[in-house]
């Protein structure tokens, strides 16, 4: 039992431990991430008329309905995976930030600027979540779900802001993902161009969902 | 053939303790041919015959393998011409440049003089696991261990890292997982590095971590800047590796 | 011209050989061998200085059994020494390759390829532990090239008829110092070994007759400090950058061994020095060093100059590609002065072969002093990836030097200084004139003779350390009482203090020439003189000469910078001085040899067709040289070779 603690330990303070576990919490959000878009899609389900109930309101419903434990439990288990993502990410930054002496001139020569800047769009990410969760999630009425985002996104300033920061959101997922893969060991030179472009695809295809919703809301293609 | 005159921006720094700062120099009539160092000796035969101080840095073979020379030009550590600084020549440059000249940094690579830096951190993490733990005399016949000679080929590619650091140096957090990854690889790959495999891992990852290196976030600007070619797979199978040996040492699998 | 008579002693110190057939000396030595209890072991303090093949080997395998080991090195790591530079392979008598190999050949190959000028018993040994070595090296996981049934791959190399040479691509030397290197990092993390890097030894220190310490520059403070042992081993490599150029990392230098030369250890042979035969041709005056190909590429390289002075001429203008000269206009002369060896021939002859053929105005490179390396045949034979694969990093090195893909057009290589046979006198126990100073590796007048052969060197290095070494040690250690001298003895003090005034009169002169330039007067002399062919005016004009180079150094050198702290300057002055004072010697046994053998080239001893003349009545010994002050002459002590098992004859690969 010792040294499963110890281990256990001296894992979680590694450099390649911490890595691991801010892989695996960025899978389950990855993972998260693709739920949370197949529920959004069906709001291009449409509108419908007065006592009928649209698919995205149905959906919520459903969510809220859930037992009040199961429904907690899945918030508290992604509340716990992101500031578990957060906050090794930070302390690694920071650690990363400390190893480091500056050159007066710096240069690159392969490190993409997505996998640069993992810390500043990750950041914008929270900031989205935060606000995306008080704005939509713990204010408006699950049966009116429908009209609610709509009503939001007419706010330009607002579909502003959730394309920014689902902009944001490809960047990290972009490097994240073949990132993820890296770090479980499972890349290597003949794989790693292929996990690139799979990278890619999953970043357009989820980014490209999630900024549909705005998009359409203000060509007036869903109202 | 051609000669080049360059302005140089050079890191000086008296001593590990001065202030350091970036000086400007002129470099004229550099032979194309002659290769980075050379042009280095070029200047510094003139700083001498004005009385200063030549500018120091680090170099040995010129030939490229013993991995002495670092210096980090233009904010790339060799240059990022896939060789050492040694092999990088003057050819790759164009009449009129300005050109960075600064030591390979990070806060595990303490300054010494000028471009020199103390890279003892690297032999730190050999020592801690870097090696098979055989005596002399009590070998048995070369051949009566076959090796599959993709392994063995998969073996001397990690082998071929010369621990100059320019992987610690051009990571954008100092991580000197790429140097780690290979020599373990090296040793992990072969049959004769089996028995301590884990033991080797668990050993060098925590000393590399205690030496204050970075952690690597995958950009593989390691990779890009290494002059051998050793490639982030070893980082890939590093992590797994330790993995599996974590859950060894817990749990007494995968021994 | 005056004669210099040279004054001879009739004293030698015993060489130590066991007595008995050649085979069973170094078996009879072991079981005879003093040993040291593993507890006792402990008591007594090796130093060691240098930390390549040689001795980095013996500090790991000293460290093992249980000896407190201090190691010294200039560079920042172990793992730098040059060693890790050689390319080729290391040989070894294990006849994995079922071509009639064994330890007697090995020996014989030896023997011979050194021109009878080595000591047999000490060949034999070598040749008997080569396989050891290599066995050694496959259990620290050195990856040697391999075959598809997983074993051993060799390849031939020069002065052998047979595949015997072990190989890790264009890096064995790298592989092999890697794990040697290894070896002693895991030694130095178990605390037995205490390492100094960036620490150069500046001198010896003699107490009663017998090597008790080093004194030692930290290069990084600047400061002068002492160690005290119960042994000194000095393997600090040989000194081939008295040429100035030479394919020797810019570091290597004499200083330690010009030390203890000084302080009575007998330099042995210093006449012998290889020049390599392919590497990469001088550009200009700013160059540092001459790149090595390695020798290895003579597998399948074929080595040719235009028949006609006038294709050459045109080639150096740049006005015909060296690709478009027809088959019919080609020299291959090492395949037609040498039939059965061809481009394999032994390096002192193929150096040679390259400079009577630019002597003939008909070398190839802007410089006139080139010849070609042509792989046409064999990429057309065995297609360009089979190349790449056994030649890949070497191909891609003199690319990137030159510009030029030896896939489309030859490469031009010439003789570089590269290794020196010659060194300080050692025993069979490896130790020198001087009771307690033993010497490794190149550092000692070694078991090449007057010439060494391909791969042998990394050879002599490992098993000099990794077996001899180990085994020889006690022979000195059981006469010594462990740890009875200390720093405190007044010699260390007098060697510091001379140590340091040394400095202080390179640091006043503040003259107008920086060291490297002096370096380079001296280079190019001693070249020019003493290099591939000499000659009596040749070698007397360089010994007037040598004096008002140093003469010129001690009162026109500028050494900037203070003594204090890092100074590069001052590291490069200390080295050219000991440079200074050690080429005379290396003239004065070159003018004393007076006839050809190996490396050793005198214009006036050769045979009809060119060779070197040997005179076994009247050469066959190793010239020993005591010193006796710098500008002084030394003094010759003489050890006969009698060669009992191999029979003298006139060295042909005809």
């Amino acid at each position: 039992m010792n040294d499963i603690i110890t281990t256990a330990c001296k894992f979680v303070t590694s450099s390649i431990g911490r890595k691991i576990l801010v892989a695996l919490t960025g899978s389950c959000l990855l993972l998260f991430l693709v739920g949370h878009l197949a529920g959004n899609m069906t709001i291009f389900g449409g509108n419908v008329a007065e006592g009928e109930t649209s698919w995205i309101n149905y959906y919520a419903t459903g969510l809220h309905s859930m037992p009040a434990w199961l429904l907690w439990s899945i918030r508290l288990g992604l509340l716990a995976v992101a500031l578990v993502h957060v906050v090794l990410t930070l302390v690694l930054k920071y650690e990363n930030y400390n190893a480091r002496t500056h050159y007066q001139k710096e240069g690159t020569l392969k490190a993409t600027l997505s996998s640069r800047t993992m810390v500043i769009t990750g950041i914008m990410i929270l900031c989205f979540a935060v606000f995306h969760l008080w704005q939509l999630t713990f204010n408006g009425d699950p049966h009116d779900c429908y009209n609610h985002i709509i009503h939001a996104f007419q706010d330009p300033l607002c579909s502003i802001f959730y394309i920014v920061a689902i902009c944001c959101l490809f960047m990290h997922v972009r490097h994240g993902l073949q990132s993820v893969l890296q770090t479980f060991g499972l890349a290597t030179r003949k794989v790693r161009p292929l996990y690139n472009i799979v990278a890619v695809l999953f970043g357009l295809v989820v980014c490209g969902g999630f900024i549909a919703i705005p998009v359409c809301v203000m060509l007036g293609i869903l109202k | 053939m051609a000669n080049l005159n360059l302005t140089l921006k050079v890191w000086r720094q008296a001593s590990p303790e001065a202030q350091g700062r970036i000086e400007t120099y002129k470099a004229k009539n550099i032979p194309d041919e002659a290769s980075f160092l050379e042009m280095l000796d070029i200047v510094n035969e003139e700083l001498v015959h004005e009385g200063k101080e030549p500018i120091h840095f680090d170099h040995d073979c010129r030939e490229g393998i013993c991995g002495m020379c670092s210096l980090t030009i233009n904010g790339v550590p060799h240059g990022g011409k896939k060789v050492t600084t040694c092999q990088l020549h003057m050819r790759q440059f164009k009449d009129g440049d300005t050109i960075w000249i600064e030591p390979f940094r990070a806060a595990a690579f303490p300054l010494l003089r000028d471009l020199v830096v103390d890279r003892t951190a690297l032999d730190n993490i050999i020592a801690a696991g870097g090696f098979v733990d055989v005596r002399t005399g009590a070998a048995p016949n070369a051949n009566n261990m076959p090796i599959r000679k993709k392994t063995s080929d998969a073996a001397f590619d990690a082998a071929a890292c010369i621990g100059c650091g320019a992987c610690v140096a051009s990571c954008k957090n100092s991580a000197a997982m790429l140097f780690t990854s290979a020599k373990a690889a090296h040793l992990n790959l072969l049959p004769q590095g089996h028995p301590e495999k884990n033991k080797r891992v668990l050993a060098m990852v925590r000393q590399m971590d205690a030496l204050g290196f970075g952690n690597c976030t995958n950009l593989y600007e390691c990779e890009a800047a290494c002059p051998k070619g050793i490639s982030v797979d070893n980082i890939a199978k590093l992590n797994r590796d330790y993995m599996l040996a974590c859950a060894s040492e817990a749990f007494g699998v995968f021994s | 011209m005056n004669e210099i008579k040279f004054p001879v002693s009739d004293y030698m110190p015993d060489s130590c050989i066991p007595d008995g057939p050649i085979a069973e000396k170094w078996t009879k030595y072991k079981r005879e061998a003093k040993l040291i209890n593993p507890n006792n072991r402990r008591k007594y303090t090796v130093l060691i200085v240098g930390s390549g093949l040689a001795g980095g080997s013996a500090a790991a395998t000293l460290a093992e059994l249980g000896y407190n080991v201090k190691c010294f090195c200039y560079q920042d790591s172990p793992r730098r020494a040059h060693s890790i530079a050689a390319q080729g392979g290391v040989n070894a008598a294990h006849n994995y390759q079922n071509d009639g190999d064994s330890v007697y050949r090995l020996f014989y190959d030896t023997v011979k390829g050194g021109d009878f000028r080595a000591r047999e018993a000490n060949v034999y040994r070598l040749a008997e532990v080569s396989c050891n070595i290599i066995n050694q090296c496959v259990a620290q996981g050195v990856p040697f090239g391999r075959e598809y049934g997983g074993l051993l791959d060799n390849r031939s190399f020069g002065g052998s008829q047979l595949k015997r040479t072990f190989y890790s691509r264009g890096q064995t030397g790298q592989q092999l110092l890697l794990g040697c290197y290894q070896a002693m990092e895991k030694e130095i993390g178990k605390g037995h070994i205490e390492m100094h890097p960036r620490t150069e030894m500046m001198d010896l220190v003699v107490v009663d007759g017998h090597a008790k310490g080093i004194v030692v520059r930290d290069m990084v403070t600047g400061e002068i400090k002492s160690y005290a042992g119960d042994t000194v081993l000095l393997a600090t490599g040989g000194y081939g950058r008295v040429f100035f150029l030479s394919t020797n990392a810019m570091g290597c230098n004499v200083g330690a061994a010009c030390a203890c030369w000084k302080k009575g250890a007998y330099f042995a042979n210093p006449c012998f020095t290889q020049i390599h035969p392919t590497c990469i041709p001088v550009k200009g005056d700013y160059q540092s060093k001459l790149t090595l190909m390695s020798e290895s590429l003579r597998n399948d390289g074929r080595i040719w100059v235009p028949k006609s002075r006038e294709v050459a001429a045109k080639i150096r203008k740049g006005e015909m590609k060296p690709s478009d000269v027809a088959e019919n206009d080609r020299d291959y002369y090492l395949e037609r002065k040498y039939p059965s060896f061809g481009n394999l021939a032994p390096r002192d002859i193929s150096s040679r072969a390259a400079k009577e053929a630019c002597d003939d105005e008909r070398g190839v490179a802007n410089t006139g002093r080139g010849v070609f390396l042509d792989f046409k045949d064999a990429i057309n034979r065995m297609g360009k990836e089979w190349i790449d694969g056994q030649y890949g990093n070497l191909f891609e090195m003199y690319e990137e030097i030159t510009d030029v893909d030896p896939h489309e057009q030859p490469m031009m290589i010439y003789p570089a200084s590269h290794y020196t046979m010659g060194g300080l006198w050692v025993d069979y126990n490896l130790m020198s004139s001087i009771p307690g100073l033993h010497v490794l590796g190149e550092a000692n007048f070694s078991d090449h003779g007057a010439n060494r052969l391909g791969a042998s060197a990394l050879m002599q290095g490992l098993s000099d350390g990794y077996f001899v070494i180990p085994a020889t040690l006690p022979t000195y250690l059981t006469t010594q009482k462990p740890g009875s001298i200390t720093t405190a003895a007044p010699e260390f003090k007098e060697a510091e203090d001379e140590v340091k005034a040394r400095i202080q009169k390179m640091m006043d002169v503040k003259g107008t020439k920086t060291p490297d330039e002096i370096h380079r007067e001296l280079g190019k002399l001693v070249w020019d003189d003493v290099g591939m062919g000499r000659t009596k005016e040749s070698l007397m004009h360089a010994i007037e000469k040598i004096p008002a180079i140093r003469e010129e150094f001690w009162t026109n050198v500028r050494v900037v910078g203070s003594t204090e702290g890092m100074n590069q300057e001052l590291e490069k002055a200390w080295r050219v001085a000991a440079f200074l004072d050690f080429a005379e010697v290396l003239c004065y046994d070159a003018l004393n040899r007076e006839e050809s053998c190996g490396a050793h080239f005198r214009l006036e001893h050769q045979l009809a067709d060119g060779e070197a003349k040997r005179d076994d009545a009247n050469f066959a010994y190793v010239a020993c040289w005591e010193y006796k002050g710098t500008g002084e002459l030394p003094v010759l002590h003489k050890e006969p070779l009698t060669f009992d098992t191999v029979h003298l004859a006139i060295r042909s690969y005809k």
